[in-house]
């Protein structure tokens, strides 16, 4: 068995015994393995030129990742949380994202951390930054809701050859646990995954979210309503014929996300329904998402704050009888 | 009413002249020059190769009712020859000479299809600071790398750019080495120039070259990896991690801080508190140097030797080269702001100038000579213009193309497979421990 943090880890280590081009630099990565110890015991193993703490300076870790992948190598650079993702904002969005468009200088690196609520993180260390990295052409963004696909799909992120940010979340990492295939496996990135079949209303989701529409999902089946769940798995590229797929099978969609609601890529999302299916609907498409504060640090504030299981067992059931 | 902009910058009674640690057992050239003469360090201790150390600033005043900057100091004295190099030879020194006409030459030109309304957008010149922008690029070899900004157009024809990409890119051509996809001096290569190409957010190119030597190291290669910041552009953030970053990690970075006395209109008066730049290389802890930036044979040995320090696996370097910006931050800018005073001190320091001067005087060149070279870079110039010109726009619909890159593409090594040591425990991945937050 193995945790969502443990698949992640496996990736890394078997990609970096796999390609010499692999290497890992963030702040106490090494001799502590990262504030979450995804990386614990690489440097025992690869040594400090492959497991390489930084100082302080996200920037510089981004931009040091990106020099680093000019000449061939495939750094996977790490955020101690993601919301400090903020202050390397510019050389992700300007330097990394541009550099194949501009000069033909792919960027092949990877760019991850904990990401997320629910674990009374406070306002810096729980966001959900990664709509604002969806909307930015040339990157990818993949947000992994299962420890199956957080290890095909960190695997993949490597091994793409361009820059990826690769958002965990926190409150999975020792929360969910799976078996693995034996060996080596990847998940496509830019492919959703339908979570669980259902007839009645579709929530697409992803991340810690899958969760809360599955909660949902087992109360909704007692009074016979069968909720389709779509894991999107990555926000950048959408999956746009299975968000296509699932509205023409249900004509009911709910977007479930722990992003805030306003600019949140629910909208997006609808839009695209709006695109590809608007004959099929037969309600609105509804948004279910955090609300549009900062993230609150208490408890019963953070409760608040999320999306809950009530929210969608709510809004699924008014759909049914729209 | 006048007022120092910073009282620190005020000559104070200096502490003893002592050496900042490290900088000059470290800087290869011993503490005398070839002619002799013992080298001079700053108050901090940093190696000044100047010839003449200027004591002048900028000073606010109210005229008139109206604002303006004034210099105060001593502009009258005439100009030192240059420096005499410790490695270039006659044909090096030549070759550096050709490389400043084709910048200046190119410049103008650009100057020009600008007046014709054929250049998409504005023009940066680095007019006064061609000996600077050249004679560095000069100090690298094969395989290092350089992250120019925008006034080291010189460099990227040193690095083998031709004037005629440059002028493409200035006129939004599809032959330009973007394609009309970025502007000016936006352009680089991964795979035989070895540039960077720099985005307009300053001081981001510093991490990033000490990432691309972090690469090349991880690949059995100690390479150089020189770029350029202006007094203004060293004030961000990513300067400080990024050449923090090279620091630490003992990377061959050759930061070249262009002090030219301005950032757009704000003078380096109102940039910094402290009077040299280079003296930031005390915090950062590696060797820093001061250099006449109208000087290409300074400005080469400096950038020389901090190259043999960067392949010797030594680490980074940081200098300031002094000079002055001899234009407007652009073609839309008169400059009215900078005193008159300032522009014809420098006048007498063109680098141009005064490396024909010197060629002349030491006969490595004849008048005839010299006239050929400069007939010969002026046809060069010619051609690139018309060849530039004559080159179509992209296609409009091609603009969605290379978002992302195919991933059927080969990336390979710039320097050969990286060999890493490995512990010979066998391990797998796994832990235990406890985590900050859950
Ligand atoms: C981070 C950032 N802020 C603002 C600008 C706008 N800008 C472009 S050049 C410039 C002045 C730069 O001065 P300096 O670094 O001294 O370089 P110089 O033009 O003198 O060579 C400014 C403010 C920018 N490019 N990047
Ligand atoms: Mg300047």
């Amino acid at each position: 068995m193995h945790t969502y943090l443990e698949a992640i880890r496996e990736g890394i280590w078997e990609e970096m015994e796999r390609d010499p081009a692999v290497f890992c630099i963030g702040e106490d990565i090494g001799v502590y393995g990262g504030a979450f110890k995804v990386t614990e015991g690489f440097i025992h193993h690869f040594g400090s030129d492959r497991v390489i703490d930084t100082p302080i300076a996200e920037a510089a870790i981004v931009s040091a990742a990106f020099g680093a992948s000019l000449t061939g190598m495939r750094p996977v650079a790490e955020f101690q949380f993601m919301d400090f993702i903020s202050c390397a904002h510019n050389q992700i969005v300007n330097m990394v994202a541009k550099s194949n468009y501009r000069w033909n200088a792919p960027a092949p690196l990877v760019l991850r951390g904990p990401s997320g609520g629910g674990v009374s993180g406070g306002p810096f260390h729980s966001q959900n930054p990664e709509t604002t990295y969806a909307h930015t052409p040339g990157l990818k963004v993949i947000c992994p809701a299962t420890a199956h696909d957080a290890k095909g799909l960190i695997k993949s992120a490597i091994r793409d050859n361009n820059p990826c940010l690769f958002f965990e979340h926190k409150f999975l990492y020792r929360r969910i646990k799976e078996e693995l295939p034996a060996g080596d496996y990847t998940v496509e990135i830019g492919k959703a995954r339908t979570h669980r079949e259902g007839r009645d209303v579709s929530v697409i989701t992803y991340a810690a979210m899958v969760y809360v529409a599955q909660e949902a999902a087992e109360i909704l089946a007692k009074e016979g309503i069968e909720l389709e769940i779509v894991d999107l798995r990555t926000i950048a590229p959408l999956d746009r014929e299975e968000i296509a797929n699932t509205a023409k099978k249900t004509n009911r969609v709910i977007i479930l996300h722990e992003d805030h609601k306003t600019g949140g890529i629910a909208g997006e999302i609808a839009a695209i329904i709006n695109e590809l299916a608007f004959d099929d609907l037969d309600a609105p498409i509804v948004r279910i998402a955090a609300l549009d504060t900062p993230v609150p640090f208490s408890p019963p504030l953070e409760k608040f704050f999320l999306p809950k299981v009530e929210d969608v067992v709510r809004e699924a059931r008014r759909l049914r009888s729209y | 009413m006048k007022a120092k902009l910073n009282k620190a910058r005020e000559k104070s009674a200096s502490p003893a002249e002592r050496s900042h640690s490290g900088t000059h057992s470290a800087n290869g050239a011993g503490t005398k020059f070839k002619s002799g003469e013992p080298i001079r360090f700053n108050s901090h201790g940093i190696p000044d190769y100047r010839l003449e150390v200027p004591d002048f600033h900028t000073v606010e005043e109210w005229v008139d009712g109206e604002f303006r900057y004034k210099v105060e100091g001593d502009l009258s004295v005439e100009p030192p020859p240059l420096r005499d190099s410790k490695y270039l030879n006659k044909e090096q020194t030549i070759d550096i000479y050709r490389y400043m006409l084709l910048n200046r030459k190119m410049e103008q030109t650009l100057e020009n299809l600008f007046k014709q309304q054929k250049v998409v957008g504005g023009v940066y010149l680095g007019l006064g600071q061609e000996g600077c922008s050249c004679a560095s690029a000069y100090g690298l070899r094969e395989g290092d790398w350089i992250g120019p900004m925008i006034r080291n157009q010189g460099a990227l024809l040193v690095r083998g750019f031709k004037p005629r990409d440059v002028m493409m890119q200035y006129m939004a051509k599809s032959g330009a080495p973007t394609g009309g996809r970025d502007a000016g001096s936006h352009f680089g290569d991964k795979h035989k120039h070895h540039i960077a190409a720099p985005i307009s957010m300053l001081g981001d190119l510093i991490p990033v070259l000490a990432g691309v030597a972090l690469g090349a190291r991880m690949q059995g290669k100690n390479i150089a990896c020189l770029t350029w910041v202006g007094d203004g552009g060293q004030s961000t953030g990513p300067t400080y991690e990024g050449f923090n970053f090279a620091a630490v990690q003992k990377l061959g970075v050759i930061l070249i801080v262009e002090n030219n006395l301005w950032a757009y209109s704000t003078p380096v008066d109102r940039q910094v508190a402290c009077r040299d730049l280079a003296d930031r290389a005390i915090g950062y802890g590696v060797p820093g140097f001061i250099v006449d930036g109208t000087d290409p044979n300074q400005v080469y040995d400096v950038t020389y030797e901090a190259a043999q320090r960067a392949y010797a696996g030594e680490g980074a370097t940081l200098i300031e080269a002094k000079m002055m910006r001899m234009r407007g931050h652009a073609m839309h800018d008169a400059a009215a702001y900078v005193p008159k005073d300032y522009f014809e001190y420098w006048k007498k320091r063109d680098p141009i100038v005064r490396m024909e001067k010197y060629l002349l005087e030491k006969r490595w060149l004849s008048e005839k000579e010299n006239t050929a070279l400069i007939a010969a870079v002026q046809k060069q110039i010619d051609e690139d213009r018309d060849f530039a010109d004559a080159s179509p726009y992209p296609e409009g619909s091609t603009a969605g193309e290379r978002v992302f890159c195919d991933n059927a593409v080969e990336i390979g090594f710039g320097y050969g497979k990286p060999k890493f040591k490995k512990s010979d425990k066998q391990r797998a991945a796994k832990s235990t421990g406890a985590v900050h937050l859950s």
